[in-house]
């Protein structure tokens, strides 16, 4: 009986196997140093589009969104997003990651924010709007932005266009 | 069908209530954890319509809801949906059994998934990529909440727009 080449023979099958089919979880290594996808601390409300991972991490002794590049497997810099006085919340980002959308609490205020990677600028989108607004989704062009909104008492869905604008045809009630 | 009969029931037989202030999607129930599909033609969230949370799919352009057939159980809680670009994969946590797990749904084959089984740990706040081939979500297997990537595999149809090319991705090489 040859018993070796048919075990490795068996094995090759089942590794082929393994790597073809299903789901499987990525390895991006754990970094104690803070420059990789997770850390020592907690990271959280992670959104991914393209190459790029969005989320928020207690690495740096307050709550900052991070952005990680899988591909060159680092953390990509956000120059003007994170402030001492900024908490950051449950961001969004378009597909080429050029727009991040998130939760921002600024004395005692929350607002959704919006990020502009190549101008560097960030916009709060929801200065006229009364009460608590939180969970942004972006579009993949990031051109259309929802949240929630609790100006009429409860939490309802609003749609702006990123300049912070109620975007026209967002249906009212459908009509009888 | 029998939820997308009940919502076209619930919003024809209801006066209509004229928007005031800002422009709300229906201001008579708690709507929460809205999602985008990529093309932003799509709104998924979450909502205590019919007396239970449910996920619903709402078209923007075509404005109307559209059916989700055994996404939505009577035993089971779905909540925190995200979408791919063209809304064909819905990414959401689903409570129908010991452990909150996250699933798939596939709006073209009608039928779910779930992602987390055989994986240790607790899970929430999944978010699919637009192409649809990669879900972020949250574990604890360290004893924090720590950020995992689940790839669905090369084989998975991608939900892209037609003109889109394939993109670098997490597990193309470095440039």
């Amino acid at each position: 009986m040859n018993v070796l080449p048919r075990a490795l023979f068996s094995l090759t099958v089942l590794s082929l196997l393994a790597s073809c089919t299903g789901p499987r979880l990525l390895n991006f290594p754990y970094d104690p140093s803070g420059r990789g996808l997770n850390s020592q601390f907690s990271d959280q409300n992670p959104a991914i589009a393209g190459r790029y991972i969005v989320f928020v991490s207690d690495r740096r002794n307050s709550q900052s969104i991070y952005l990680y590049d899988t591909v060159n497997r680092g953390i990509v810099e956000l120059p003007g997003l994170n402030a001492s006085d900024l908490l950051a919340e449950t961001p969004t980002l378009s597909d080429d990651g050029r727009y991040i959308a998130f939760t921002g609490t600024r004395n005692g205020a929350t607002d959704i924010y919006l990020y502009d990677r190549t101008t560097r600028q960030l916009r709060n989108l929801t200065t006229n709007l009364n009460g608590q607004v939180r969970n942004p989704s972006l579009s993949a062009n990031g051109n259309a932005i929802a949240f929630e909104s609790s100006a009429t008492g409860q939490w309802d869905v609003l749609i702006y266009n990123r300049f912070g604008q109620p975007i026209n045809g967002w249906p009212t009630p459908a009509s009888p | 069908m029998g939820l997308l009969s009940s919502a076209i029931a619930l919003t024809a037989c209801s006066p209509t209530p004229a928007p005031s202030g800002p422009v709300a999607l229906d201001s008579r129930y708690n709507d929460e954890q809205p999602a985008l599909s990529g093309d932003g033609r799509f709104l998924a969230f979450v909502s205590n319509r019919e007396g239970m949370r449910n996920i619903l799919l709402y078209d923007l352009r075509e404005q109307r809801y559209l059916p989700l057939p055994r996404l939505n159980r009577r035993d089971a809680i779905a909540e925190a949906p995200s979408l791919s670009y063209t809304g064909r994969y819905i990414a959401y946590m689903a409570s129908d059994s010991a452990r909150p797990e996250v699933e798939l749904y596939d709006r073209a084959t009608q039928q779910t998934k779930i992602l987390t089984i055989g994986y240790r740990g607790w899970f929430r706040n999944p978010k699919i990529s637009p192409d649809g081939r990669y879900i972020v979500f949250e574990t604890s297997n360290r004893g924090q909440w720590d950020i995992e990537v689940l790839d669905r595999g090369p084989g998975v149809e991608l939900d892209l727009p037609d003109y889109q090319r394939p993109q670098p991705s997490p597990t193309s090489s470095s440039p």
